[in-house]
């Protein structure tokens, strides 16, 4: 599996004084460091220029109320002159991009007179909180299913985690989501008698976020149990293994220091896309549980037309992504030595 | 009053259906069962965060039940609705010819940080709140037709400071004395005391919005201005809260102002929560975290079957009315009897029994109970098939032709429900087969306000005073895309109305509005339907008096000032 399958080859944008580096390991990857970083520029730039496009043809004006007075036109007249919306839209993208280069991320429509920067850092927290916590569900459960199924292959076992992993898989979250609200929050609330349900919304650091963290990790954790039994099962077929059992080593010993550190090399690529999936899950999920971070701010965002909100998050969504993806090629490194850097 | 997400313009009503909401009828004086000032906390949720805390760029009512709270303004409504009374203004006079309206300020109002409230003041906030460059959403009462000077609002240079101005100087606001702030008017409008009492027109403190900008600023800026209200140790206002904690995302906090001029509230601390979700807000009610709620739809016959619930829930009409729009532009509903065929053929008790759960009343006029110029004798629009069927037949208009137009639908859950009843009942009671176009809520709003539909519904209309005018002007051909959606032609209704609005006679104002109403329901400007109210749950130890259809969001939350906590 190359490191950077996938991704452009990038040699070209270094200049050639830097490839002298290349002669020692922490060289090539501060190099290799370097040229990512360098490809995320054309890569939000162009995540920009097509959801400044895209949103400006979604039908309705910011201005539009969705119901009762609607502005009168000489305040929107007004409101498009506060914003710079009476500008050509070329221009209104190249004074954005102008913007953003000294990170300035324009003032959300919205919410009067608060920067779109400081709203995302009110909002960072939930979000940040919610994925942490699916992380920290899905590594443990999705490894360890998956070690179980490969150990206890082809018993009922195996076929009911592989039943369960691939009933995940296929689940849209907001199905998900909203399966449990009925099941956890509304059918048990009815059958206990309002005296144990499960919050369906809002936010707190109890049992509020049960059921959040598992819609966002259930389809990460049936990724991870997949992929860790296929390569658990290709790893005890090893020779080392059968060395491991033939010198009387105890099962625990077998699988945790001989299968799992090596089955674990191909889990470690996929906790970049892990990532992804859980940025792109908290829009659903933070809508589905009123969350009040990120994710939500971004549906919110663009159900009322706020632009600058939009970029913004979509710009700091697509950062976010691509910076777990480089720390994960990078991690790669560290834990199988054969990778080259190229 | 925008109706937006959720609607809390309370409406007060005819004596039968108003609960005077002293919460289970106190006796005695109201101090004798007064808990410690510690327990003096309300807890309320107003479902969404405020865009802004300053109250000139409120447009919402979750935003206004701040605004309101920490700002007074110089007038307020009493509390049958028949006029107004003193607030921030200790009286009032009106010229003989309706142009000057002098209002005397409370000798004693001073601002949340101790200083006297002075003219200056009004003056500056009003300037403030009428600088074109900050497009504030609710100017359009001050400027169409009211104060002098302001009818070029839409159209000054809001790129040049000194066309602005020019323009806020030329506004007929005056301080002759501190306590004395006089406003000139472009012609009489009987209905300016009414506009007064909105939450928009308050006083603002020059030094202290210059000090959160940072120092003086041209009347082009449009972000310094403002910067005070993003903070609570500069929302200096002259209410009878303040501001003492804004907590982002999900509350915001209030606190007596203890130089409000009639005194310090009895209520320690108000808290406004931002829980977006009404389920969450009613269990959040049950297990004793908030101290008013609303109650769910689903969740009506519930709270009605239940013992306890039942007692602490009021239901009270709202000044709001929602009917259908028909596209007027198009045959074949260009026709009014083809309008008035659809709205005829709608079981009014029905809908507010069945979709409705009882909060909402059935009405078949325009302007709701509970304010000058609610009139049912005109039953043109009143339920009956058989003659709906007719005026179709007469009309020349076959269900083929019919069949072809959609009922364009707000992608929510209220909205689908009710669109879906009044298909049903039209398929039913004229034969039809009509469907609904469900899409997302700001694409329905640009395709309305460009006329690019059949049949739209519901639209509705919540008062922002109690006055006809804010109700008829909606009709107006100029308002055709802004106001309504339907733009039927009305001939003679533009200028009755503008007669009515500029008259000083009350008796012949409501006469005029009153022939002016029965061309909307007669020609079926709009298919009327219902009168929503609301159902709200208050816990037994809150003892607030809620008066008038300018609460909220919650009962009372007007009249906080004179709300406690009782011993419990």
């Amino acid at each position: 599996m190359a490191v950077t399958a996938g991704r452009p080859k990038g040699g070209a944008l270094l200049p050639a004084r830097l490839s002298a580096l290349s002669s020692s390991r922490a060289g090539s990857l501060t190099i290799f460091i370097i040229r990512r970083l360098l490809w995320m520029i054309p890569v939000v730039f162009f995540v920009i220029l097509i959801t400044f496009f895209l949103m400006h043809l979604a039908p309705g004006s910011p201005w539009d109320r969705t119901g009762g007075r609607q502005l009168s036109a000489a305040v929107t007249h007004n409101l498009d002159i506060k914003y710079g919306l009476n500008k050509p839209e070329y221009q209104q993208f190249v004074i954005y991009l102008g913007n953003i280069l000294h990170f300035d991320f324009g003032l959300s429509y919205q919410y009067e007179n608060k920067t779109v920067t400081s709203l995302i850092g009110e909002g960072w927290p939930y979000t940040a909180i919610l994925g942490g916590l699916a992380f920290l569900v899905i590594v443990p459960v999705g490894v360890g299913l998956g070690v179980l199924a490969a150990l206890r292959q082809n018993t009922r076992v195996d076929y009911v985690t592989m039943g369960f992993a691939t009933l995940a898989a296929s689940f849209p979250n907001f199905v998900v989501g909203a399966l449990m609200v009925v099941v956890f929050s509304v059918m048990m609330s009815k059958w206990t008698q309002h005296a144990f349900f499960l919050p369906s919304a809002d936010f707190g650091l109890d049992d509020h976020l049960i059921m959040p963290v598992l819609t966002l990790a259930l389809l990460p954790i049936a990724y991870t149990a997949r992929l860790t039994r296929a390569s658990t099962l290709d790893t005890i077929r090893q020779d080392f293994i059968r060395t491991a059992w033939a010198k009387g080593l105890p099962e625990r010993l077998v699988v945790v220091r001989h299968v799992l550190k090596n089955s674990l090399i191909p889990v470690v690529t996929t906790l970049g896309p892990t990532f992804a999936i859980l940025v792109t899950g908290s829009v659903i999920v933070e809508t589905v549980f009123n969350i009040p971070g990120i994710g939500r701010a971004f549906v919110v965002a663009v159900t009322s037309r706020d632009y600058p909100m939009i970029l913004g998050t979509t710009v700091l969504f697509s950062v976010v992504i691509a910076v777990a993806n480089l720390i994960v090629d990078v991690a790669y490194v560290f834990i199988d030595p054969r990778v080259r850097l190229s | 009053m925008h109706l937006g997400t959720r609607i809390r313009a309370v409406a007060l009503a005819s004596a039968g259906l108003f609960v005077v909401a002293a919460c289970g009828g106190s006796t005695g004086t109201p101090s004798a069962n007064l808990a410690p000032a510690a327990q003096q906390i309300l807890r309320v949720n107003t479902g969404v965060e405020p865009n802004s805390f300053d109250p000139t760029q409120q447009t919402y009512t979750y935003e206004a039940a701040v605004g309101r709270n920490t700002f007074e303004s110089l007038l307020k409504p009493k509390a049958d609705l028949t006029d107004v009374q003193a607030a921030a203004a200790k009286s009032y006079d009106v010229s003989s010819d309706g142009l000057t309206y002098t209002f005397h300020l409370q000798p004693n109002a001073k601002w949340s940080d101790g200083k006297p409230v002075t003219a200056s003041d009004w003056v500056y906030g009003l300037q403030h709140f009428l600088n074109p460059a900050l497009a504030a959403g609710y100017v359009d009462p001050f400027f169409d037709g009211t104060i002098a000077g302001a009818a070029n609002y839409g159209s000054v240079d809001v790129t040049s400071a000194s066309a602005i101005d020019s323009f806020l100087s030329g506004l007929g606001l005056s301080a002759p004395d501190a306590n004395t702030f006089v406003i000139k008017l472009q012609h009489p409008a009987a209905y300016f005391k009414w506009v007064m009492t909105l939450w928009v027109a308050v006083p603002l403190r020059k030094d202290v919005v210059e000090s959160a900008a940072g120092g003086t600023f041209p009347s082009t800026d449009t972000t310094k201005p403002l910067a005070w209200a993003n903070n609570a140790n500069t929302i200096v206002g002259n209410g009878p809260f303040k501001i003492s904690e804004i907590a982002s995302k999900d509350h915001v906090t209030m606190v007596p102002n203890t130089n409000y001029w009639a005194g310090t509230a009895k209520l320690q601390q108000i808290i406004y929560y931002y829980i977006s979700d009404g389920n969450t807000e009613f269990s959040k009610y049950q297990t004793g975290a908030l101290d008013i709620a609303n109650v769910p739809l689903a969740d009506v016959t519930v709270v009605r079957g239940d013992s306890v619930l039942s007692k602490q829930a009021y239901l009270y009409p709202q000044l709001t009315g929602f009917w259908m729009d028909f596209n007027a532009k198009k045959a074949p509903f260009d026709n009014p009897k083809v309008r008035l065929a659809f709205a005829k053929s709608i079981d009014r008790d029905k809908l507010a029994n069945d979709v409705q759960h009882g909060t909402a009343k059935g009405l078949a006029s325009f302007i709701p109970n509970g304010m000058a110029g609610y009139d049912t004798s005109d039953n043109t629009q009143s339920f009956d098939p058989a003659a709906a069927k007719k005026l179709l037949s007469d009309a020349g208009v076959t269900a083929d032709t019919l069949n072809k137009f959609k009922l364009l639908t707000r992608n929510s859950t209220g909205s689908k429900t009710l669109n879906q009843f009044i298909a049903d009942q039209w398929n039913t009671n004229l034969g039809l087969n009509i469907q609904l176009d469900v899409i997302d809520s700001k694409t329905v709003t640009s395709r309305i306000r460009k006329g690019n539909f059949d049949i739209y519904g519901p639209s509705g209309w919540g008062a922002d005073y109690p006055d006809q005018q804010d109700w008829m002007d909606i009709w107006f051909a100029a308002s055709c895309g802004s106001l309504n959606f339907g733009c039927p032609t009305l001939a003679g209704y533009d200028a009755l109305v503008q007669k009515a609005d500029s008259e000083l006679s009350q008796s012949q104002r409501n006469a005029d509005y009153l022939t002016a109403q029965k061309m909307l329901i007669d020609q079926a400007a709009g298919a009327f339907l219902y009168q929503p109210y609301e159902y709200d749950l208050v816990a037994p130890y809150v003892k607030i008096t809620h008066t008038a259809f300018d609460d909220q969001f919650a009962p009372g939350d007007q009249n906080y000032f004179s709300a406690y906590i009782t011993t419990h």
